[in-house]
């Protein structure tokens, strides 16, 4: 069990002061109503306004060179931030994706010239990024793709369509997970290649697909022969595979895995404190044990992220008991609802519960399923 | 520090796994020359006094360095009553007084305590190991004043408690026993939370072998002509374990790396309800998964679940410290949760 500790971090001065930092900002915004805090803002609720006000702030591609129009700052510092957003439900969907792991994807594997010309505008909150990973035949099983690059002269040719493309719609890029050679008989994970294409390139449709709730942020994004430059190929031909699990060590271990739902679960208490001393105080203490345990862990992570390590099965864990938190938290505040009935609560708490009921079924969806993060961990305990 | 807890894990490690067996664990007894050799040397190399003052002959560290040899003697499941001496001794020490030597054991509650000069009648409650030692140490409150008091019981007033551990535990009365100590104890020392922290790390160290052993037996079992470990249904249960065992060992180092962990109330909680919490699920499913094996006193696997059923209900349960966290918040009226949590 050594390999799964999470080693405790202490959030030193410095930290702390970022986040009073960060709060002082967002008790501005509120007060100019500058955003409604939401449920799920980092996948519903997109502002590119605000984005673009973060990153003046600097609180955008927090970990990113200088050199690059980055902050060098630690991926503690970016934690802080990111808890402090999500806690407050801020608008943080438009430039989530490019933040958590594109950036970082393109630093870690992009040449110069993609460096120069994107993580600047990333960092600034004027470039947004989808995720180019799902397909309509191909879901957790990811490995399967049929979206193909085929070498052409100066360049690839791109076909295929990806789906449940989050943002494509406002999004300027896409790192789309393609087939450039077949797969080998012993390793499906061989032939792989992860493009950097540009969704605005000829022959690029993005068409919506409204989810149950009726709202959109899904998309299907079509490419259609489409030609990219040489240098499109990011990273390494035939190493896709390896890139696209670093970059989901990224996208899995973070705070908006349980706290997604936090808006719903402060304006719940603080609407009903009195109540909840004299009846629910267990409740609401197994709740806050569950979630702090849950910060410890992705902040242990993210210490992790600093020092070079690859975390992928420690982000399953965290993703895996993330997931779970926001389903019982919501199911609590159900029960609730028999002391004090839903149509007695505050119209904006009620819209929050309702939100978050409808959209908690997503969450252990999106990022890799419930049985994925269970066979990652299986795996790595040697069971299969 | 940390070499020197390294090289005592590791020497402990060699200690217990030279004398700890499960035929062991089936006779506790003061007159079974293994465990006697056991603890021995256990003694011989200061472990229960390594948290005790430098002036009463102990190595002076912080109880929370402590938390990793009992989580490691709790991993091979040795049957010695050393997490209590530990704490028993570092209670003692704490308040100033000079802790005896061999096993000592504490009462885990106390009934109807009443001191008439030297002298105390009353109650002890839930005493473990007192078939191998009997001086004990409880804590109880005197004109509003707690007190730590410690006794050398000497009657046959012992009464073997019926319980779901592997380890005994007994009920005991006491008439006029001589009052060996009494002082007033340490403000720093509350006993509960003490308990509440080491009787977690043993359930963590003991969890990790649970696993281990689900591994090991559903990769050699085979049923419907494969290992029990090729099924996806079973790995998915064992994945759901490990999960559990994570966010405990999480909490748990928390309290580890924290030298004034005792004035910090809401890692203590948090880390016996998470504690509390794994422990249900990790024997609901090692048993499922081992069939009627595991639920047989040959195999080891129920030494494991039955001790960690015992101790997520003693120092208070899941349910006990929930109620505690959340009114520390609820009834704290200047934090929003937010500010609470951060």
């Amino acid at each position: 069990m050594s390999k799964f500790n999470f080693p405790s971090i202490k959030e030193t001065n410095d930290l702390s002061n970022l986040r009073k930092e960060v709060r002082n900002f967002i008790t501005k915004s509120l007060n100019d109503k500058d955003f409604e805090p939401s449920a799920d803002a980092w996948v519903f609720s997109a502002s590119p306004e605000f984005s673009k006000k973060l990153g003046s702030m600097g609180w955008l591609g927090m970990s990113f060179p200088k050199k690059y129009g980055g902050n060098e700052r630690t991926a503690l510092e970016r934690y802080v931030v990111t808890e402090e957003l999500l806690a407050s439900g801020a608008p943080v969907a438009a430039h989530w994706i490019a933040d958590r792991q594109s950036g970082s994807q393109i630093l870690r594997y992009g040449n110069e010239e993609q460096k120069k010309s994107i993580i600047p505008k990333i960092t600034a909150g004027e470039c947004f990024f989808a995720i180019g990973m799902s397909e309509p035949d191909s879901g957790s099983d990811l490995a399967s793709v049929k979206t193909k690059a085929t070498k052409i002269e100066n360049g690839w040719k791109l076909e295929g369509r990806k789906i449940w493309s989050t943002g494509a719609h406002i999004a300027n890029y896409m790192i789309v997970l393609v087939r450039t050679s077949p797969a080998s008989e012993n390793n499906r994970h061989e032939g792989l290649s992860q493009f950097l294409v540009d969704l605005s390139l000829p022959n690029v449709s993005v068409k919506g697909i409204p989810d149950m709730t009726g709202q959109r942020h899904f998309n299907e994004t079509l490419f259609d022969n489409v030609i990219l430059s040489e240098d499109a190929l990011l990273g390494v031909e035939g190493k896709g595979w390896s890139q696209v699990v670093g970059e989901l060590a990224l996208e899995r271990s973070g705070p908006e895995r349980f706290l997604s739902h936090f808006t719903l679960l402060e304006s719940f208490v603080n609407e009903f404190k009195n109540i909840l001393i004299k009846s629910g105080s267990k409740l609401i203490g197994k709740l806050i044990a569950e979630l702090q345990t849950l910060r410890r862990m992705s902040f242990s992570i993210a210490s992790m992220l600093q020092n070079g390590e690859s975390p992928e099965t420690q982000a399953a864990f965290v993703k895996e008991l993330g997931n779970k938190f926001e389903k019982t938290m919501v199911e609590t505040l159900r029960e609730f609802s028999n002391i004090i009935p839903l149509y007695e609560w505050p119209s904006q708490l009620q819209n929050l519960f309702e939100d978050a009921t409808l959209r908690i079924p997503s969450n252990s969806l999106r990022g890799g399923t419930t049985e994925i993060m269970k066979g990652i961990i299986a795996r790595q305990l040697g069971l299969r | 520090m940390n070499e020197e807890l390294g090289i005592i894990l590791e020497t402990t490690s060699k200690i217990l796994n030279k004398h700890v067996d499960h035929k062991l664990r089936q006779n506790i007894d003061n007159n079974n020359s293994d465990l006697i050799n056991l603890w021995s040397e256990i003694e011989q190399l200061g472990l229960p006094k390594i948290a005790v003052k430098d002036k009463f002959n102990g190595s002076g560290l912080p109880l929370s360095t402590t938390l990793p040899i009992i989580k490691l003697s709790n991993n091979i499941g040795a049957p010695i009553p050393l997490s209590e001496t530990i704490l028993s001794n570092y209670i003692l020490s704490e308040s100033d007084i000079n802790p005896p030597s061999g096993i000592i054991t504490y009462a885990i509650d106390v009934k109807n305590l009443k001191i008439l000069g030297n002298e105390i009648s009353g109650e002890l409650i839930s005493v473990p190991y007192l078939n191998l030692t009997d001086k004990i140490v409880f804590i109880t409150e005197i004109e509003k004043t707690k007190k730590v008091i410690l006794i050398k019981n000497s009657g046959e007033n012992k009464e073997l408690k019926k319980n779901f551990l592997s380890e005994p535990r007994y009920n005991l009365k006491l008439n006029k026993c001589k009052i060996l100590d009494m002082k007033t104890i340490n403000l720093r020392v509350n006993f509960k939370h003490l308990g509440a922290i080491v009787r977690s790390a043993q359930m963590i160290g003991s969890m990790e072998k649970i696993l281990d052993l689900c591994i090991d037996y559903c990769s050699q079992r085979k049923q419907f002509g494969r290992a029990l470990s090729k099924f996806q249904a079973i790995q998915h249960q064992i994945s759901e374990m490990a999960v559990e065992l994570s966010a405990s060992s999480a909490a748990l180092s928390t309290i580890t790396n924290s030298y004034d962990f005792y004035k910090n109330k809401k890692d203590i909680a948090i880390l016996k309800i998470r504690a509390g919490a794994a422990a249900g699920k990790v024997i609901a499913i090692s048993h499922q998964v081992h069939g009627a094996i595991g639920f047989t006193q040959e195999y080891e696997l129920a030494y494991f679940t039955r001790n960690i059923n015992s101790w997520r209900n003693d120092f208070g349960n899941e349910s006990y410290w929930e109620d505690l966290l959340g009114k520390d918040f609820l009834e704290n009226n200047n934090q929003n949760l937010w500010e609470y949590l951060t």
